[in-house]
């Protein structure tokens, strides 16, 4: 009887421990980031967007970038993916490197880098295909794969985009057809489909109800053991739910131009962001006491 | 948050502060009713404790409501955490006012010896003294002050001992009977535990400052009381 008890008493301390130990791995950032941003700044014409950013990414980790609108925070999301690339004006100065490569580099091929860090958007926009051709639709491009294999990577994808359920009678039927909820998980599958190894998320739940976004939510927990994720969020009570780490950016004015440029404040573990911040720009846009 | 939550933790901190003021001024108050065994004193006094009970509880259910409905974070956060922490402790620490005004009755009809009497002053004293620095820390958010107050408790442990030991001296000499040697070794416990509750107030503030909490007893550890003790008897002599 005493056995019994000890027994239960050790499962109730099974959790605890990894929790303290998650708790401690999203402390320690990974020797080698996915990530590596040195000095970034980014600017359109003459006007500088973002500057002086420098934050390392890690690995199977959610990093939230949080800040009032403007301060750069997705011009820094598409830089990690070189979205910045289709804006003529747009220029990128200092250094991105991904797992140690530098991006901007002449020889790197920017379909290559899209392949491997895919991008979610804040409206879902599937295309006005099938819901199987919207997912099948990055693999056929890339080419080289099986009807059946494509088959199981479609099935594979929208099953892990928490979407396969709801859909699988009607893979056929048109993607515009979906809930908004449900769409948004089918630009995640579609973006999954081609095997990535981040995703970038750009306020993925804005357009969503709590309960899809509270959807997107739990599948971001569940897929980050495989993907590096990073996320761009107006609602920073959803920075503090899914993140690990946050970064937080804010804008200065230049008193020449009046002209605003976006900086990173401050980048921690989330848990401390939304606790003890380290700087007062930070503390009063999280308790709302900005502007 | 918004200003109108904003402005409720205001004042939920206006209204901890009203009740700790109350616990302050009856700390004294329950000293004398104990040395001039005050029945009438007692009795107001425990009656008293109604309405701080009551409060703390209003107090904690508007605390809670505030992290339901507005999800304060950052200082926001750790305020209305620190105010949820303390209110327990002032409503302990009132109920132990309440358990030293009981002692009144008990031992009533019989007399305490002059050194005794005198240490029950000075140990009153002194708890008074804890929970007044504990919460002007508080108000003031002055976090030298918070982190003296562990050292204020220092001396009131010591008195604490002094107490002790004075009961045995009394009752191996004859002079105090056993059960009332027993009621006053519980009274000195009171005074000590709301000491040790103004430590607790006084840690929460050094939180609410910093975000880090001070580890309990982190002041009692490492053998340094000997040493705490030594200082202070030094000072006493």
């Amino acid at each position: 009887m005493s056995n019994e008890t000890a027994g239960n008493l050790s499962v109730t301390a099974v959790p605890l421990i990894s929790e303290v130990k998650e708790r401690q791995m999203a402390n320690e950032m990974s020797e080698s980031p996915v990530f590596a941003v040195k000095d970034l700044s980014v600017k359109y014409g003459e006007f500088r967007a973002v500057r002086d950013v420098t934050l390392d990414i890690g690995e199977h980790q959610i990093t939230a970038f949080i800040g009032p609108s403007g301060c750069g925070k997705t011009t820094v999301l598409r830089c990690l993916n070189r979205m910045n690339d289709f804006i003529d004006s747009a220029k990128v100065e200092g250094l991105v490197e991904y797992h140690g490569v530098d991006l901007y580099n002449s020889e790197v091929n920017p379909n290559e880098v899209r392949r491997r860090i895919g991008m979610v958007f804040q409206k879902p926009n599937p295309f006005p295909k099938s819901i199987f051709d919207n997912v099948a639709y990055g693999p056929r491009l890339v080419g080289g794969i099986s009807k059946s294999d494509l088959n199981d990577l479609v099935e594979q994808s929208l099953r892990r985009a928490a979407l396969w359920d709801e859909v699988k009678d009607r893979l056929k039927a048109s993607a515009l057809g979906l809930s908004g909820g449900q769409q948004q998980r089918l630009c995640i599958a579609r973006c999954i489909a081609v095997q990535p190894d981040v995703i970038l998320m750009d306020e993925p739940c804005s357009a969503l109800d709590p309960i899809a976004t509270a959807r997107i939510e739990d599948l971001m927990q569940e897929i980050k053991k495989d993907y590096t994720i990073i996320i761009v969020t107006h609602n920073m009570q959803q920075a503090a739910r899914v993140s690990d780490r946050t970064a937080f950016f804010t804008t200065e004015v230049n008193t020449e131009s009046d002209r605003r440029t976006g900086v990173m404040v401050e980048f921690d573990l989330t848990q401390k962001i939304f606790s003890v911040p380290s700087d007062e720009r930070t503390e009063s846009y999280v308790t709302g006491r900005f502007g | 948050m918004n200003r109108l939550a904003h402005d409720e933790l205001l004042e939920l901190r206006s209204e901890l502060l009203r009740i700790t003021a109350s616990l302050v001024e009856s700390i004294p108050r329950a000293t004398q009713i104990l040395l001039d065994q005050d029945l009438e004193g007692a009795e107001y006094q425990i009656l008293a404790d109604d309405e701080i009970d009551s409060r703390t509880l209003d107090l904690e259910d508007r605390c809670v409501a505030l992290m339901a409905l507005h999800a304060p974070v950052a200082s926001e956060l750790r305020h209305a955490v620190t105010i949820m922490k303390m209110s327990a402790d002032i409503e302990r620490s009132a109920d132990l006012v309440v358990n030293i005004c009981k002692v009144a009755r008990r031992i009533h009809g019989i007399q305490l010896d002059p050194k005794m009497r005198g240490l029950i002053g000075r140990m009153g004293t002194q708890a008074q003294i804890l929970f007044r620095h504990a919460i002007q820390a508080y108000a003031d958010l002055d976090l030298p002050m918070a982190k003296a107050v562990d050292d204020m408790d220092l001396f009131l442990d010591y008195l604490h001992r002094q107490f002790i030991e004075s009961i045995f001296e009394s009752h191996s000499a004859g002079t105090i009977d056993l059960a009332v040697a027993i009621q006053m070794a519980v009274t000195a416990r009171f005074y000590e535990r709301i000491g040790d509750h103004a430590v607790n107030v006084a840690h929460f503030v050094r939180y609410l400052i910093t975000g880090e909490i001070p580890p309990a007893g982190d002041h009692r550890r490492g053998g340094r009381l000997g040493e705490a003790d030594a200082e202070v008897e030094g000072l006493v002599q």
